[in-house]
């Protein structure tokens, strides 16, 4: 589905998807694509769709329409392009093209009547060294530079291509500048998002120069590189006339440097410096020649733009990231909050019948209020029990129990919900259950949420008929595995739900369930090592199989015995 | 005769039913409640409420389910409060009185006897006018 993502903003965290034409964007609320930010008109832009093609159009809006950083009264977007109006920025993806099911059918793999036969084969490692020198090829021979240039591409492509650290990532991107050039001393200075001042970020000096001096960079040159968005190569040999250029360079030697911009894919985010002096003795010894040629320039151009592209990759990777985020736990908190303020509610609802019963001196409307506001405290340490069990890690607490009791504990804790409810609960223990180990706390909980499920589900059935869930015990006929098996017969969970069955805060009870539930008795169950089984059809009611592994106490070992009573409430700490 | 104003409730938790529900009778009211929006419905034809307290948080086909029968055949629409965690779907009843949860039960009921009132006086005033003759719409 084409989609805004914002990642900059008020609405940070928020992705619109794109699915009519066209998708007014503005800070009214009739916008499709409604924007929490001041500077945004109240009907900023329009994007419509024909076909594939996706045209953004400014509707006059104040403060105007960016894509990519360039205003723009009408743009044709491609995927990845960044849409800013006001302070938001937002991700455009476009549709797309073929859908795996096409690719499916459009490759296949396995024609046993194809006849091709390997003639070459190439190793991973030899892929890095396709552009060694070969000794056979004179040093400075036009192939020989080519081939050189090719091998540094190669590596600062690979050197971009596994970080996403930025400082790390222009620490690797220098060193490898300093391995293929005679650089003295070169440093590495972004644009600061915010204050768009150059920031310096990685500094380095050859070995054997001095490391206390001050890189100075002319302003004239920075400038120049940053406002034209062009490299440069300096050299101070002729900078004063006064002299014959060849008296001045024997006497002072030469200062070299290469300055060139680092041109992402949608601004400039930085530049890259580097220079050199060859001392006169120098100029003697190698006969005049300067160290930095045009070549350099050229390849440092180029491995700027890697550079920062990879810059710009990292920095949207974590604005990303960030975002997803914040929307993750915007969901939490509402999920959340949504379900405390209806226990909330609830409280207030028993207080005030307790209020009503106290002032008209009615014993049975206050006996009323007191089981609602008892059942909502019961309500809230569930869920403070539900929130402990999922957010620490936890060993699970063995003892050797008897499985049997620990789950009639809950089919008798949850007998008056299910009457409540009209479902009818029905539970088959098994008669010759070994006393095992395991976590009967955790399990109760593990149990209980399930079964509570059930019920809930089993009360909503659609042919009509009654609902009823139905419990179930026993050892695999390997006899090294318990499965508890809880079956309901209400509407089933639909395919699209069960990918996310056990993802926390992620509940399809409209409000009535907290999300945690199904992840709190997962987590108990990977805890013993075992884990839950799904079965489900729409319509045809769900079975949720808890399955751990049958361990018997080891009779050398004096294990805690664990009595059936005290496992019944989820309530006592 | 029947003289009692009549209240529906149609709320998704039961809890919430039995406190209004009690609250209201021992003012003289007689409620009829719904933890479903059919079942809602069903009881606003069946019973013709003077007032609905009417739940948003239910699901969403409750919103086409009742705004139908609670618009009013007759032109006079019946008061109607709406409680809410968002403001969401309030276009649908038009004149509805939006109570945001979490609520407190003393200041809701006051307003549901208020609304009662104002409502008991405007009938009163329309039917002293069709005694009087005034031109008004029968229906």
């Amino acid at each position: 589905m084409p989609s805004l993502f914002v990642i900059r903003g008020n609405d940070q965290g928020v992705r619109f998807e794109l699915d009519e034409s066209p998708v007014r964007v503005g800070r009214d609320a009739s916008s499709a694509v409604q924007l929490h930010d001041t500077e945004v008109s109240r009907q900023h832009a329009e994007i419509r769709r024909h076909e594939h093609a996706f045209t953004i159009a400014d509707l006059g809006s104040s403060n105007g329409t960016f894509v990519n950083g360039r205003r723009i009264e009408r743009h044709s977007l491609q995927s990845g392009d960044q849409v800013q109006v006001g302070s938001t920025l937002m991700l455009f993806t476009g549709p797309s093209g073929e859908t795996d099911d096409d690719l499916e059918g459009s490759v296949v793999l396995d024609r046993p009547d194809d006849a091709s036969q390997i003639v070459h084969s190439v190793t991973q490692e030899e892929g890095s060294r396709i552009f060694d020198e070969q000794e056979d090829l004179p040093q400075h021979s036009w192939l020989a530079r080519a081939r050189s240039n090719l091998q540094v591409m190669y590596r600062t492509a690979l050197a971009v291509s596994h970080t996403l650290d930025i400082d790390q990532l222009l620490a690797r991107i220098m060193e490898l500048i300093f391995e293929w050039v005679e650089a003295d001393r070169g440093c590495i200075m972004l644009v600061d998002p915010e204050e768009k001042k150059l920031v310096p970020k990685v500094r380095r000096t050859r070995e054997g120069v001095r490391t206390d001096e001050k890189i100075t960079i002319s302003k004239t040159i920075l400038d120049y590189v940053t406002q034209r968005n062009e490299g440069v190569l300096t050299s101070d040999a002729r900078q004063d006339d006064r002299f014959s250029p060849a008296a001045s360079i024997l006497q002072m030697g030469v200062r070299e440097a290469i300055c060139v911009p680092m041109q992402g894919r949608y601004d400039m985010v930085g530049v890259i410096y580097i220079d050199t002096s060859t001392s006169p003795q120098e100029m003697v010894r190698y006969g005049g020649s300067t160290k930095f040629s045009q070549d350099h320039l050229k390849l440092m151009v180029a491995i700027a733009h890697q550079a920062a592209l990879a810059v710009e990759d990292t920095r949207y990777y974590s604005a990303m990231v960030q975002a997803e985020r914040l929307a993750a736990m915007g969901q939490t908190i509402a999920t959340l909050s949504h379900h405390i303020k209806n226990i909330l509610q609830g409280i207030r609802g028993g207080s005030y019948l307790i209020e009503l019963g106290l002032s008209e001196h009615d014993d049975e409307v206050v006996g009323k209020g007191w089981r609602i506001v008892e059942k909502n405290q019961n309500k809230i340490s569930q869920l403070v029990l539900d929130m402990l069990t999922f957010s620490k890690e936890r060993e699970p607490d063995l003892a050797v129990a008897d499985l049997n009791q620990v789950v009639s504990d809950v089919i008798e804790l949850m007998r008056s919900r299910a009457e409540e409810m009209d479902v009818e609960l029905h539970w088959h223990p098994v008669a010759d259950m070994p006393r095992l180990v395991f976590d009967p706390e955790g399990l109760h909980r593990a149990v209980l949420n399930v079964v509570t499920n059930a019920i809930d589900a089993a009360s909503e059935t659609e042919s009509g008929q009654p609902g009823r869930v139905e419990v179930r015990i026993g050892l695999t006929p390997q006899q090294d595995h318990v499965r508890i098996a809880v079956q309901d017969n209400g509407p089933g969970i639909p395919q699209e739900q069960m990918g996310k069955l056990f993802s926390p805060f992620i509940s399809s009870k409209k409000g009535r369930g907290t999300g945690l539930g199904l992840p709190v008795s997962q987590k108990i169950l990977a805890e013993h090592g075992g884990r839950i089984h799904v079965d489900s059809k729409p319509g045809r009611g769900a079975r949720f199989i808890l399955e751990i592994p049958a361990v018997r106490p080891d009779p050398s070992v004096q294990t805690t015995e664990h009595m059936g009573e005290g496992t019944s409430s989820g309530t006592h700490s | 005769m029947n003289n009692q104003r009549r209240v529906l409730i149609v709320d998704g938790s039961e809890e919430s039913r039995e406190v209004l529900q009690t609250a209201l009778s021992r003012r003289g009211l007689s409620t009829y409640a719904a933890g479903a929006a059919d079942q809602g419905a069903a009881l606003a034809r069946q019973h013709q409420p003077d007032l609905v307290v009417l739940d948003l948080d239910i699901d969403d086909s409750a919103v086409d389910a009742l705004s139908k029968p609670l618009a009013g055949d007759d032109g006079d629409p019946v008061p109607i409060v709406l409680l809410g965690g968002v403001r969401r779907n309030l276009a649908r009843f038009p004149g509805g009185e939006f109570v945001p949860k979490p609520y407190h039960y003393g200041p809701l009921i006051r307003r549901i006897e208020e609304l009662l009132e104002d409502r008991r006086r405007a009938v009163a005033v329309c039917h002293s006018r069709e005694r009087s003759g005034s031109p008004v719409r029968t229906g």
